[in-house]
Formats: C-alpha cells, sequence, structure tokens
C-alpha cells in the first residue's frame, strides 16, 4: 500500500471516495498523479455486507446528525435523516442500484428551453451534450452500462414482469430492463449477477459497478494511490495567495492530521461538499471557500421523487432478484403541455418488508398499514424521478445548534417544493397508477419522496462567476487548484439519475487537471 | 438493563401492538418481541421510560376497564385518541422496525429474507411470475427518428 508524507505538497487530495471522488482518483493516478483519498467511512467489503435492511443501513450509512427544514414532508418524517448517503469507501456507489440514463440535449440548456420560471434559479449548464457525449462514452464503457456499447440486456425480474406489460398497455414504447450498470453478464473481472436482491445493501458479489470494486482496486495498483479510510475531513486550508494548500482532517484514532496538496478535490456527495466549503471560512473567505457569490450551499436538488405501489391479487415476489431492473422513459420526454417543465423517468423499485413497511406511508399504524403489508407478497414497485426546480432558498447551511462528534456544526437541509415539482409528482403518480390499473393492480399505494439519495446542485457550474461556484471544468472561479467533482456541480438536475453524468464529469475533471498541473508521481 | 414496567404493563404493551399493527395472520410471538424491543430501547433512555410507564399507566383509565380488556373497536378508538401524544409516536417509532423485522413476520408475508448464501435467485425463481406474458427486454428502437443524430443534437436555443 503507498504512503505519501503529510508534508508532501505534491499530491492531489482528494475529499470522498464515492462515485466522484473514486472515480476521480482512478483516472488520476492512471494519469501520474500521486492521489490521497481521505474517506470519512471504513473499508468495507463484500464479506462484510449484510442481507438485511436495518442492519445494512446501520452499518453503512451516513448518520452523523444532519437536520432538516422547510415545507417537505421529510422534515416531519424523517427531521434528522434528510439524505440517504453512504458513508465507507465507495461512498454511495456502494448502495446505488445503477440505473444510468444520459441528459438529453435540452437538460443541459434549461434556462434558454424552459423560460425564466417562477422562484427558480433556472440556468444553462456551461457546456453541451455534444462535449459531453465522449465523456457519456467513457463512463459506460467503464462501467459495463448494459444496452449500451453492446453490453446484453439484464434479464426480465418479476418486477419487471409487471411493469413493462403495464407500460405496453398503457401506450408507453420506451421501456426496458436498463441501462443499468450491473453486470448481465460477467465483464471487468467482476461476475454476472446472482439476482439476490440485496443491491441497496451493498451488492457482495461485486457484480454491480462502484468505485469499491471497480475504480479503486485499479487505483490501488497504480501505486499512486494512497487511500486514507475513517479520516474526516474539517477544513480546506490556504495560503496567502488564495490558493488551497491542504486539509486538516481527523483520522480513526482522533488525531488531527494536516496533509498538504498541490491540489485539492471535493467529492463528499452534495451536503457534505457543501457543508466543507462553508466550514472552511477564513479573513480572506469570510462566508466560506468558493463562496464570493453566496451560491455556495444554495439550489439544492433532490429530484421530483415519487413511489407507486400496485398490489394484484396473484404474488410478484418483487424482491427477488436486482432491486432496480426496470426502466420506462417515454416521460422524460420534452413536452411543456402536460403542465410542468422537464420530463421524469419511471423506474422499478423493490423494498424488503422492514424499509416497506416503514417508508410506505410514513406515520400510518392500524388497519389502513397493515392491509398494506399483508399484501406485500402480491406488490410491484417503481419509483418516479425527474427534474426538480432550482430554487435559492434550498439550501444547505451551517446548522446554529447541533454539531458532530468532532464538534463540528452539522449540515441542515432546507427544502420547499416548487409547484413545477408538485404538478410533475402529481402526473408521474397518476401515470404509475394506470401502469399497474392496467394489468389488475386491485389496489395502488402512492408514497411520499425517501430521503434524498440524489443530492445536487449546492456548487453549481456557471459560465459567469457571480451565477455559481465552479467553472466548466468544475474548478472553483476564486480558488484556481480547488476542484468540485460530484453532483454539487449540476447546473440543473435534469430527470436522469445523476451518478453516469457524475462519473462523465469526473473523467472529464481529471483530462483537464492533467493538462494544467504537472503529473506528480515518481 | 432493567426496565421499571410492571408485568401487567409489559402485557398491556404486547396488546397495544396488537391492536396498533392488526394482523390476522401474525401470531401473538412477533407482538412480543416488539414489546420486548420497546422496552429493551426504553432501558437506556429515560425520556423513553417515562413516557412508557405514565402513557401505558394512562392507557388503562382511558375507559372503565383496563385497554386489555376492551374489545378491539373500542381499543382502536382509544388509540386514535392517543394517537398524537408523545408516548404513542415513540412506541410506534420503535415498533415499526421492529415488527417488521422479525423473522416469522417475513415468513408469514413471504418474504425469504437473506439469499446470497442461497445463491440469489437466479435459479430460485427471480422470473417465475406467470400470470403475465414475458416483456421485452430490450431498449425501444424509435424507427421515426435516427437516434445516432439525436443524441448529438443541440439543444434548440
Ligand atoms: C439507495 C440508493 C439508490 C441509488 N440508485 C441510483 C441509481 O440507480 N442511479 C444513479 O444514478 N444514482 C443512484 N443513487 C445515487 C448515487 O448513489 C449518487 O448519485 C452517487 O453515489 C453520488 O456520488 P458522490 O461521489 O457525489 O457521493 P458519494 O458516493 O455519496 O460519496 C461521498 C463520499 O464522501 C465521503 N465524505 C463526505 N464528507 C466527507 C469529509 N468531510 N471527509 C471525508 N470524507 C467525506 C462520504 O463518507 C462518502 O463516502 C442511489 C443512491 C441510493 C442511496
Amino acid at each position: 500500500m503507498t504512503r505519501f508524507e503529510y508534508d508532501d505538497s505534491d499530491v492531489v487530495v482528494v475529499v470522498g471516495s464515492g462515485a466522484g471522488g473514486g472515480t476521480l482518483a482512478n483516472e488520476l493516478c492512471q494519469r501520474g498523479f500521486k492521489t490521497v483519498v481521505l474517506e470519512a467511512g471504513p473499508h468495507l467489503t463484500g464479506p462484510d455486507y449484510e442481507n438485511d435492511e436495518w442492519k445494512a443501513f446501520a452499518q453503512m450509512a451516513w448518520t452523523d446528525p444532519r437536520t432538516a427544514s422547510g415545507s417537505w414532508e421529510i422534515a416531519r418524517d424523517f427531521p434528522n435523516l434528510p439524505a440517504w448517503i453512504v458513508k465507507a469507501v465507495g461512498g454511495t456507489s456502494t448502495h446505488w442500484a445503477g440505473a444510468c440514463p444520459r441528459f438529453k440535449p435540452h437538460e443541459l440548456a434549461a434556462r434558454s428551453v424552459y423560460g425564466p420560471l417562477e422562484g427558480t434559479t433556472l440556468l444553462d449548464w456551461p457546456i453541451t451534450l455534444s462535449e459531453l457525449a465522449p465523456y457519456y462514452d467513457r463512463a459506460e464503457l467503464k462501467m459495463g452500462v448494459t444496452h449500451r456499447h453492446g453490453r446484453p440486456p439484464l434479464p426480465a425480474n418479476n418486477n419487471y414482469k409487471v411493469f413493462a406489460n403495464g407500460a405496453e398497455k398503457v401506450g408507453y414504447r420506451d421501456y426496458a430492463t436498463g441501462p443499468y450498470a450491473t453486470n448481465a453478464e460477467p465483464f471487468d473481472g467482476r461476475p454476472a449477477s446472482i439476482q439476490d436482491g440485496f443491491n441497496f445493501q451493498g451488492d457482495k458479489h461485486g457484480s454491480k459497478w462502484s468505485t469499491l470494486v471497480a475504480e479503486l482496486p485499479k487505483a490501488e495498483a497504480t501505486g499512486n494511490l494512497d487511500l486514507r479510510p475513517d479520516s474526516h475531513v474539517a477544513q480546506i486550508l490556504h495560503d496567502a495567495d488564495g490558493r488551497a494548500s491542504g486539509v486538516l482532517y481527523v483520522d480513526r484514532n482522533g488525531t488531527m492530521r494536516r496533509q498538504r496538496a498541490a491540489v485539492v478535490c471535493v467529492a463528499g456527495n452534495s451536503i457534505e461538499t457543501a457543508r466543507l466549503l462553508l466550514l472552511s471560512s477564513s479573513a480572506r473567505f469570510p462566508d466560506g471557500l468558493a463562496n464570493s457569490s453566496g451560491q455556495v450551499g444554495r439550489n439544492y436538488m433532490r429530484h421530483t421523487t415519487a413511489t407507486v405501489w400496485g398490489q394484484f391479487d396473484k404474488p410478484v415476489r418483487m424482491y427477488r432478484g436486482e432491486t432496480m431492473a426496470g426502466v420506462i422513459a417515454d416521460e422524460s420526454r420534452l413536452d411543456t403541455d402536460r403542465g410542468f417543465v422537464g420530463g421524469y423517468y419511471m423506474e422499478t423499485i423493490s423494498l424488503g418488508p422492514a424499509f416497506f413497511a416503514k417508508f410506505v406511508a410514513p406515520g400510518s399504524w392500524g388497519t389502513s398499514l397493515a392491509e398494506i403489508v399483508d399484501g406485500y407478497l402480491n406488490t410491484a414497485g417503481m419509483w418516479i424521478v425527474g427534474e426538480d426546480m432550482p430554487q435559492e432558498t434550498n439550501r444547505i447551511t451551517l446548522s446554529k445548534d447541533t454539531v458532530d462528534a468532532n464538534g463540528l456544526p452539522v449540515a441542515d437541509v432546507h427544502f420547499d417544493d416548487h409547484p413545477n415539482d408538485v404538478a410533475m409528482r402529481r402526473h408521474g403518480r397518476q401515470q404509475g397508477t394506470a401502469v399497474y390499473e392496467s394489468v389488475g393492480a386491485t389496489r395502488t399505494i402512492q408514497t411520499l419522496p425517501y430521503p434524498s439519495t440524489h443530492n445536487l446542485g449546492t456548487a453549481r457550474m456557471s459560465a459567469r462567476p457571480r451565477d455559481g461556484v465552479v467553472d466548466r471544468f468544475g474548478r472553483a472561479h476564486d480558488v484556481p487548484n480547488l476542484f468540485v467533482s460530484d453532483g454539487s456541480v449540476f447546473t440543473t438536475g435534469a430527470a436522469a439519475n445523476p451518478t453516469l453524468t457524475i462519473v462523465a464529469l469526473a473523467i472529464r475533471q481529471a483530462d483537464y487537471i492533467a493538462t494544467e498541473f504537472r503529473s506528480t508521481a515518481r | 438493563m432493567g426496565t421499571l414496567l410492571s408485568e401487567h404493563e409489559r402485557t398491556t404493551l404486547v396488546d397495544l401492538l396488537r391492536v396498533a399493527f392488526p394482523h390476522d395472520r401474525f401470531p401473538v410471538g412477533p407482538y412480543q418481541r416488539t414489546a420486548l424491543a420497546v422496552v429493551d430501547a426504553a432501558a437506556g433512555n429515560p425520556r423513553l421510560h417515562g413516557l412508557l410507564l405514565q402513557g401505558l399507566a394512562d392507557l388503562d383509565t382511558q375507559r372503565e376497564v383496563g385497554f386489555s380488556n376492551l374489545d378491539v373497536e373500542t381499543a382502536q378508538l382509544v388509540l386514535r385518541g392517543i394517537a398524537d401524544t408523545p408516548f404513542f409516536t415513540a412506541v410506534l417509532d420503535v415498533a415499526i422496525v421492529a415488527l417488521y423485522d422479525d423473522h416469522e413476520v417475513w415468513e408469514i408475508l413471504g418474504y425469504e429474507g437473506p439469499s446470497y448464501d442461497k445463491g440469489g435467485y437466479i435459479d430460485r425463481g427471480f422470473n417465475d411470475l406467470d400470470w403475465l406474458p414475458d416483456p421485452r427486454i430490450e431498449s425501444w428502437i424509435d424507427s421515426t427518428v435516427d437516434s445516432t443524430v439525436d443524441s448529438n443534437e443541440e439543444a434548440p436555443a
């Protein structure tokens, strides 16, 4: 295992080892950069993972305190759990499901296409789809995305059979079992899925792409990776010229460490990325690092989501097989005649009884809940995920009264739905209900959004420094050797699940860093 | 760790859970284990402990007879009356996680639990649903547009 000196100021420090940070680290190591990855969570691997929802959650989820405020239901139902993010090597790419749609051309020009929607801070991305397309190719190739570049599709599981038949019945055409970054057949040294149904719990088999199983081992093999788990970064430090000089972190023994750096890249997943920038304030940067625009933490997006369940008079057994392995894309089209801008996808989802009962109707009990749970075996599920509107007041701030175990103020996540989000969610629920009713559902259930699994926009890309936090390569407008390398940089959210785009942007950022900074490895 | 709850209060808690989560198919075992989980959670939590002691005692004073002697409809009415109290929501919070995480409950609901050690479901019915036709799994090709052009097209400005 490679170790670099704390005082080695040639290294690139990457904060977070998830989809963004883990990919960037590998790409930098391949290009010869000495790379130190600081990951707050432990280094768990497949054999450690639990085939059990609550155990897996307790083992891996970020359960350090956070607070929630605003009118979203999450602030009422899950006030200390605004988001589901993993704190472990591999980050949330260990729990993700693997859905990999690309952005559509108009989704990178949301302000131009949707117009000035009241209450939003819509802005065009400073990049176009044709600039991104080659990086999407590279991301799909490395992740082994099904349905792309000749990779075979996943087979239909029970949940998909209900979903796809319903889609066909209501007249949808654009449905399939992917694209997903899970192997239908062996690829890249990893085996094919055995359909164990524990994707959200870390996929013990390693069939699903994650930075834990795919990126970090390759980075390690270059000899350029120094991966430090159980290392929580508390502050990014800067020199007299306003350049990032390194980071202060707390290691697994509680010892304070300073790692010097030539470049610092932050990929803590939007909430923690914004928190870290805000915590890194100084005399020169009184409102937080890279925050002269006041945009750090603002425009927080989480996708407009909902779940629709259909219950039938025959068994479904949705829990058998891939947790998510089905996409209906018809509603992701550009079509503002539906009463809202933006589009959404429908994707199969399955939960075990433990999560199902907890999340299906938060706060409910009595016969209404019992009847729903009694129908578990005969239940099919779909998740709706669509573009939500950026708003200035949807925002990560530092809590004024709650601190974590290190005494650092925790993130408060404030969110109010925009009327466009509400209209889209209503439409999605209606359509999802129609899908299940068309194949004979005797009951349909509409579930509120879960704690956010997609967290975006808190350090957004902008052409003009005053509109955002980073430039078109994710480089901070204010600090030339500070990069943001996760979904925080999303200017707008698009309908697509974000990870493929996070990975594509990380590869692109690595290319850019390699041209701007000399590679430092031996 | 100990509890200050009496035998009677613990029985009342089990009965409360049976009314709050009424499943005809569940035997008493899962409810007893769930009650134990609530009691265990309270062992190290003075706030919950206090809520339980007071709440369970209060429950018995709602009608002429104790809670456990009420018929189901009346018991449901009583619970509806206290649904928003910190006592009841605190019990629900712990109970909903414990009850539906009980393996006997899983079996009754038709859930098979951990599967990895059994080789997943690849050969054990992940696709055994037979009351609908087998659907298409490949992507739909829209013959009205050239998809290669579509993906490189710039946004309408
Ligand atoms: C159940 C679930 C299903 C999902 N399914 C999909 C899907 O199908 N498709 C899709 O596109 N996306 C999906 N996602 C979302 C996906 O997981 C995220 O988009 C992705 O992982 C984000 O990558 P990231 O690098 O920004 O953050 P993460 O992957 O969360 O990694 C961030 C890492 O940074 C670490 N960190 C944070 N702060 C610090 C600090 N101060 N010091 C050190 N380390 C720190 C964290 O511990 C974490 O390991 C899903 C998420 C969940 C929870």
